[in-house]
């Protein structure tokens, strides 16, 4: 009898064994509250390494940026670090560092990320911190004063050495103009001079609190003390004291026209095309990612076998799409010796003529899913990176089922499919925007070609033209 | 007659006596079964709702049904006289204690074998890592790394780490900017792009247009000691990887047009990090000031007239004499087992012929007995100080006491240098501390990035104060603490991963002559006291090894 039970029993736990090994991706089980003021916590156990990663989200960032004083959200998240709660700066850091902790904020275009990877002995001191850094931070003047005064500076340094760092800034103003898309995040050296103590208080009431807090905690914890916890540390905070703010999405560029910011004594050109593109709930997602990854998302994209493989004209071109709450830039960026300038944009514009002409074909969707599907494991690999999944999902409204079911829309991707998207996401050839950073006296002629010039110099202390 | 002299008769009690002891056993074999992760989580609790289900039909089957020797009847149409409901319990008791016979030696088995466990489809090993704190006690070497010579020389080192189903790779070829010599500089770096650029089997490209279609990807670095080529890839492309490593390390080809058009490559790459890059270009003038003799003295990238006109034989015999399996060790992290890895590489690293062993580097840096300066005038918007001491190499007892130090000198926000002059002084935007740990005695190495006004001379002079300080002066405890937890805490972090995995493996292999003593690190560490760091403060930071750099706007004065 007890030998029939035994056999009913193994059948039954074969019939119920989960596949081992599946062509997908999943995220891992975890729990979702929401607090009554707003704030949402997600919290996932993860044992195998005794580490701890948080990831918290306040909504806002760069956008809400008051005029003319851009730069303030990152301004702020570095201030919040110094000094919080009953610590000082020095004490803060030290806090921190003495145990070997990692902690950092910062603000995106969209919020305030502060992320936070402790020894799980530690758990309870990463929270008291991260809960001081956020709900009583010290935001003295003269930490104020002497953050904004060195990031000026190290804009200013940045501007000497690689600018090509500072494209990406260079170019979404250009793009978006006056649309929050086209705010510098961590400001200009004009925006942040503008900046007082006042303004980073007023700004600290008005954008941060429980209202905006998305707080995803992952790692070697009980779920249940972790959620006490944080539930005790934010539950009662207030919110912000004014709504976020909501804006209307920017529309394409039409035509063509050119920014050449001036840096003389370049000996390459820095460059960077497009227009705007789509948002983050673009629902062809899949689509548009095999796309990407064929035209530029990878070693063997077109534009890198193009500009580097095979001509030797780059050490690395890409196409990059930033994809924001509201359409984002989609763009190409690459940089190659002053002399090749317009040879590298043509062979550029060309390969995105091809991409929009020819689409992509079957093997090349099937070589783009097998290396979006081997490469994301290790995307999720840490309780860190996990925890910034979930708190990214949370801050977008995506839900669970964007990456649970990533493998089955990659699968369902088609040729034509493909094609639909390409024409919708991708600039059309008399539809772009160029920002190139080079050595304006050698190449202001030759791209007068691609559009009316813009010019500035790279010493001239703001971003926009 | 009672309900309970009635339940008795009718066997109920001991079938709720049964039912007990069957629902233990099972709840027992279910617990296994989802600790095991050969049931999912939510088993445990389905069971037990089955068994809530399950137990007043059981009750009311017993009290209504009769087992006779017709069958099963209703209770009520059986002849009393008839009735075998007392063999019927007999065989309950027996069951009882059957049962229960199991279910102990289930619980004493458990106790005396604590690693019993249901078997798994896939050996899923975790290892077990233990807190920082603990790590003075030491973690011991992991069972499961496995380490391999094959006859040609080629060391290949596994490490199964089942959470992902991913594979990473790393190869470590013994070649990089020390093997360089005036002509060549730079060669070594130029093979890194080489090898991706075709065999005898593929054609230009092909490499990694096979490997990203089977779901791959790679990148290598070039280093003053190593040329470093990493593979992460899903387990499903492992043969893959070998193919395409194995007929690379073989039958490079290397094709003159290629060579042309990869030399523009690596001119936009100097371009890109040295040329216009100001950190880049003082560190390539440092090296060059600091070490006269020794070839770490040349740019890993090479300097550009060496890049544009290396021959085609140079190229050939460095091939030869550097991708050879005698100079490489290769590691692997991930789901993967030893013996898979030792199979394939019977099958396509075996084959592979042993050359005869590079020639050593020779050259041994002299001591340097006074300090050197140099001055790189550019438009630079924000002027950069790096100031550098000769030290050991990565095996010197000093190395890891001076990684503690530059911790507390220059890693994070709390350290004494980053507090001093970027919080309280305000003359300096950033700084930060390295040491190069390779094969020959390099450098301890600090960098600043200055204001646009700042007065150069006087934040050196600020810098060495403190550098002077600490070796007269010694580190405090919390400070040690702090140093040794963060160096250990980075060490795990690092372990994490199964790229973190490979990564310190090769490099404790190669550098230290075995990854094993990766695992001695957190002893090491934690026994270093504070006596120590003042003595290797002392003997390193000293005026007459030391190299001054500065990169700044032209004064106009020299005019």
């Amino acid at each position: 009898m007890s030998r029939r039970y035994l056999i009913g029993l193994a059948v039954l736990i074969l019939w119920l064994a989960p596949v081992v090994y599946a062509d997908d991706v999943s995220l891992p089980v975890h729990e979702r509250v929401e607090l009554a003021n707003g704030a949402v916590l997600i919290l996932s156990e993860k044992h195998d390494v005794p580490l701890i990663g948080l990831e918290a989200v306040v909504r806002g960032g760069a956008v809400t940026d008051p005029d003319g004083l851009n730069g303030l959200a990152g301004l702020l998240a570095g201030v919040m670090q110094k000094g919080a709660g009953s610590r000082d700066a020095a004490a803060f850091a030290e806090a921190i560092e003495v145990v070997g902790g990692e902690l950092s904020a910062s603000a995106g275009l969209e919020g305030i990320n502060i992320s936070a990877d402790f020894m799980s002995r530690d758990g309870e001191l990463m929270v008291e911190l991260v809960t001081d850094l956020l709900r009583q931070p010290t935001l003295a003047s003269d930490e104020v004063i002497k953050l904004r005064d060195r990031s000026i500076n190290l804009i200013t340094a940045a501007k000497g050495s690689n600018p090509g760092n500072l494209l990406p800034g260079y170019g979404n103003a250009f793009l978006f103009g006056d649309h929050p898309y086209g705010n510098p995040i961590n400001g200009s050296e004009t925006t942040l001079a503008n900046v007082t103590h006042d303004d980073l208080l007023r700004y600290y009431d008005d954008h941060v609190g429980g209202d905006r807090l998305i707080i995803s905690v992952v790692g070697d914890f009980n779920i249940e003390a972790m959620k006490t916890r944080l539930t005790r540390a934010f539950g009662d905070w207030r919110a912000a004291a004014v709504p976020l703010p909501t804006f209307i999405a920017a529309a394409k560029n039409i035509g063509r026209r050119v920014l050449l910011i001036d840096k003389p004594g370049a000996t390459q050109t820095y460059f960077w095309i497009g227009n705007v593109g789509v948002a983050v709930d673009y629902p062809r997602r899949a689509d548009l990612n095999l796309a990407n990854t064929v035209f530029g998302g990878r070693f063997t994209s077109m534009l890198n076998t193009e500009l580097r493989v095979k001509s030797g004209l780059t050490y690395g071109a890409r196409s990059l799409l930033r994809r924001p709450s509201k359409p984002g830039a989609a763009v190409i960026s690459s940089f190659t010796a002053t002399s090749t300038t317009v040879e590298a944009i043509d062979m550029a514009l060309a390969v995105l003529a091809k991409l929009r002409d020819s689409g992509i074909d079957d093997d090349m969707i099937l070589s783009a899913r097998n290396y979006i599907m081997g490469q994301f494991p290790p995307r999720l690999e840490t309780a860190s990176q996990i925890a910034a999944q979930f708190a990214w999902l949370e801050r977008y409204g995506l839900g669970t089922a964007y990456i649970d079911e990533y493998g089955a829309e990659l699968a369902a991707a088609t040729r034509n499919s493909i094609a639909a998207v390409i024409d919708q996401v991708y600039p059309r050839a008399e539809d772009l925007t160029f920002v190139l950073i080079g050595d304006a006296s050698l190449i202001r002629e030759d791209v007068s070609q691609y559009g009316t010039v813009t010019e500035m110099s790279i010493d001239e202390p703001r971003f926009r033209p | 007659m009672s309900l309970f002299s009635e339940l008795r008769r009718r066997n109920v009690l001991k079938v709720v006596l049964l039912y007990a002891v069957a629902s233990l056993l099972i709840i027992w074999i279910v617990k296994h079964a989802v600790s095991g992760e050969v049931l999912p989580s939510w088993a445990s609790e389905f069971v037990m709702l089955l068994l809530l289900i399950g137990f007043p039909v059981a009750v009311i089957f017993a009290w209504v049904y009769e087992i006779t020797p017709q069958g099963l009847k209703k209770g009520l149409d059986v002849d009393q006289t008839q009735s075998i409901v007392y063999k019927t319990g007999q065989k309950l008791n027996a069951a009882v204690a059957v049962l229960g016979v199991l279910g102990l030696a289930a619980i004493v088995g458990e106790r005396l074998l604590p690693e019993f466990e249901l078997v798994r489809p896939e050996p899923v090993e975790e290892i077990p890592l233990r807190p920082v704190y603990d790590a003075a006690e030491g973690i011991g070497v992991p069972r499961e790394i496995t380490s391999y010579s094959m006859s040609n020389g080629l060391r290949i080192i596994v490490w199964p780490d089942y959470d992902i189903p991913n594979v990473v790779m790393y190869n470590f070829v013994r070649a990089g900017g020390r093997n360089g010599y005036p002509g060549i500089t730079g060669l070594s770096h130029f093979f890194e792009h080489m090898m991706f650029n075709g065999a005898s089997k593929l054609e230009p490209g092909e490499f990694d247009r096979i490997m990203e279609a089977a779901g791959g990807a790679n990148n290598a670095y070039t280093s003053k000691d190593l040329t470093v080529y990493q593979d992460w890839f899903p387990r499903s492309a492992l043969t893959t990887i070998f193919e395409l490593e194995g007929d690379r390390l073989q039958n490079l080809d290397i094709d003159p047009d290629v060579v042309e058009s990869e030399r523009g490559v690596v001119y936009s790459e100097r371009r890109q990090r040295v040329d216009n890059d100001n950190f880049g270009r003082l560190y390539e003038q440092m090296l060059a000031t600091a070490f006269v003799a020794h070839p770490y003295q040349f740019p890993v990238i090479g300097w550009p007239s060496d890049i544009e006109n290396w021959t085609q034989d140079d190229l050939e015999s460095f091939y030869k004499t550097y991708y050879a399996p005698n100079n490489c060790t290769m590691v692997f992290a991930g789901a993967v087992s030893p013996e898979e890895i030792f199979q394939l590489a019977d099958r396509y690293l075996r084959p592979i012929p042993a050359q005869a062993p590079p020639p050593p580097v020779r050259t041994v840096e002299p001591e340097q007995s006074g300090e050197r300066r140099l001055l790189i005038e550019t438009d630079a918007r924000a002027p950069l100080l790096h100031i550098a001491f000769h030290a050991g190499s990565a095996t010197d007892p000093d190395t890891q006491p001076m990684s503690l130090l530059l911790n507390i000198l220059a890693g994070g926000t709390s350290s004494r240098l980053h507090r001093l002059l970027v919080e309280e002084e305000q003359i300096a935007l950033a700084v930060g501390g390295m040491q190069m740990e390779g094969l020959d005695p390099g450098l301890v190495y600090f960098y600043l990035t200055l204001p646009p006004d700042a007065d150069v001379d006087a934040v050196e002079a600020r810098v060495l104060e403190e550098l002077v300080r600490i070796g007269t002066f010694g580190v405090t405890t919390a400070e040690l603490q702090k140093a040794q937890n963060t160096v250990l805490a980075d060490s795990w972090r690092e372990l994490a991963t199964i790229n973190g995995k490979a990564s310190a493996l090769g490099k404790f292999e190669v550098f230290t002559g075995s990854y094993e003593n990766l695992f001695s690190m957190p002893e090491e560490i934690s026994a270093i006291t504070a006596a120590e760091l003042r003595t290797v403060a002392a003997k390193v930071f000293q005026r007459k090894k030391m190299t001054v750099g500065v990169l700044r706007a032209p004064t106009g004065v020299e005019q």
